[in-house]
């Protein structure tokens, strides 16, 4: 079989062309990406990367974590807009009684969400590698968090709101999935299945922030 | 007929796992997610349903099936492991599947991202020791996933409707087909003599665990959502339109944050408006339209 001989040459050579491509790829530097806002960037580095810390922080006891990040969700988060907008299109139609006890729920249940994965974070670092202003007061902040009980880095993108030096997040984004977002169909569809009944979700939502974590 | 039964199984969990594993493996290139307003996008976030009765169903079947089986195993495989060498056997099985990364970076018409592919299975196989280390990720070749559901979406096929497959998990009808050409097209599958060879089998079921496992703090995310079928579904939507953007460069197309969707559902007839009592939700100016930013640099 003297004709495999080119053919596997051939092939070597193919394969030394695109390993080099993919290595001189490397090299090129990334373009930029339009405008950047900084003191949004600087904003989300401070803020997120402080809740990280204090849930890492194995000097305090679970009970203080839980008070600091009370807290820290307030400074970083713009809680009555995503109360807002996690309604979907019953924030329209929701009577003022219904909304003031749904944002009491909705509080208490997203903190037990994510205070039952405390134990999940592990000295985590968050490194803001960009931003890019939708428009204006409207911004998206990349950042990458590694370190901790992480194999790989993950990007994760903020979405923050304001302007000047006062900037509050009110989305997040991992894997192309956006929390706010997928928070809002959880709900929408909850209330679609109740026959566009409010209360339903509101008491779902009291009852599970009673639930322990799964596991 | 128990066996066979099992094969069976086992084939489906193969072509789950021939994707999933590389989905659930952190892609390291950053995802387009800005763009101009568009009023359309709620559009968008509204996943076409049209199985929900099937789909549900399946899904309840499925979560069944998983506390039953899937779930104990992946956490005895966890308890038993330590992290790093779950993150071997991760990169192991990542690795394994960058031949058929690299087939469809040459459909997508992607020298460039072929050409990385390429040089990370040359490297990790070799300096990194058959894949257990991303050594390739060090000299800065960063991992990125494709499939045939990101090779038809880059050539412009909609998603079509939502699709829960008992075991397989969510699909949609292009993703569904996708996985079938996944499955058929793998250039490891087809080296090791199919799924159904030792090799088929051992890398099978490796596959399957790991991708659980990887997959646990998404589950965990599921078992408190209000509506887990609701948010399985939404994610899902979400994370293969961002895969499928990667490919075509395109920016998402984000909701106005503060624009409450039009009632599209005549169940939520408005008896009581109220206004919201939070905010005047006039930040910014929603008429001003900034020219789309430059695509990033990543597609081609």
């Amino acid at each position: 079989m003297t004709d495999a001989r080119p053919t596997r040459r051939f092939a070597q050579l193919a394969l030394v062309a695109l390993i080099g491509l993919g290595v001189i790829a490397q090299a090129r530097p990334a373009l930029a990406q339009g405008p950047r806002e900084p003191q949004a960037e600087q904003f989300v580095q401070t803020r997120a990367q402080r809740i990280i810390s204090v849930l890492a922080d194995k000097k305090q006891s679970v009970a203080q974590k839980k008070a600091t990040f009370h807290q820290g969700v307030d400074e970083l988060a713009d809680v009555p807009r995503i109360t807002n907008f996690v309604l979907g299109k019953y924030a329209r139609t929701i009577t003022p009684d219904q909304r003031q006890r749904f944002a009491a729920a909705f509080r208490v249940y997203a903190e037990s969400v994510y205070q039952n994965r405390i134990s999940d974070y592990n000295g985590e670092i968050l490194k803001v590698t960009g931003s890019t202003v939708r428009k204006p007061g409207d911004v998206i902040v990349n950042t990458t968090i590694s370190g901790g009980q992480l194999g790989q880095p993950v990007q994760v993108s903020w979405r923050v709101l304001g302007g000047g030096t006062s900037w509050k997040v009110v989305d997040v984004q991992f894997k192309g999935v956006w929390l706010a977002i997928t928070q809002q169909q959880d709900f929408v569809s909850t209330i679609d299945n109740a026959g566009g009944n409010i209360d339903v979700l509101i008491s779902q939502l009291q009852r599970d922030a009673q639930r322990p974590a799964s596991r | 007929m128990i066996v066979r039964t099992a094969t069976t199984v086992l084939l489906l969990l193969a072509v789950a796992g021939a994707t999933s594993a590389h989905a659930g493996a952190t892609s390291e290139t950053p995802i387009p997610v800005v763009a101009a307003p568009d009023a359309a996008a709620d559009m968008a976030q509204t996943a076409y349903d049209p199985l929900e009765g099937f789909n549900r169903g399946s899904y309840a079947f499925s979560m069944g099936l998983d506390r039953a089986v899937f779930r104990p195993i992946t956490h005895g495989y966890m308890a038993v492991t330590p992290t790093p060498v779950r993150h071997r056997v991760s990169a192991f099985v990542y690795n394994l599947g960058e031949p058929s990364t690299f087939v469809n970076d040459v459909l997508q018409g992607k020298p460039k991202r072929a050409g990385k592919t390429t040089a990370r299975f040359a490297i990790n196989s070799t300096v990194g020791v058959l894949g257990l280390f991303d050594v390739a990720a060090g000299m800065g070749i960063r991992s990125h996933d494709a499939d045939f559901g990101q090779t038809f979406g880059r050539y412009g096929v909609k998603p079509g409707p939502y699709l829960y497959v008992p075991i397989l998990g969510p699909l949609n009808f292009r993703d569904g087909v996708g996985r079938v050409f996944d499955f058929f097209t793998d250039p490891i599958g087809l080296a090791g003599q199919g799924w159904s060879s030792p090799f088929g089998i051992t890398r099978l079921v490796t596959q399957t665990i790991d991708t659980r496992a990887n997959a646990d703090l998404a589950f965990r995310a599921l078992d408190q959502a209000v509506d887990p079928y609701a948010t399985a579904r939404s994610a899902y939507g979400q994370h293969r339109e961002a895969l499928i953007r990667e490919a075509t460069g395109q920016v998402q197309e984000l909701p106005d944050f503060d624009d409450v969707p039009a009632t599209t559902d005549p169940v939520a007839a408005p008896s009581e408006t109220s206004t919201p009592a939070t905010e005047s939700a006039t930040s910014a100016p929603a008429s001003s339209e900034p020219a789309p930013p430059p695509a990033p640099s990543e597609p081609q």
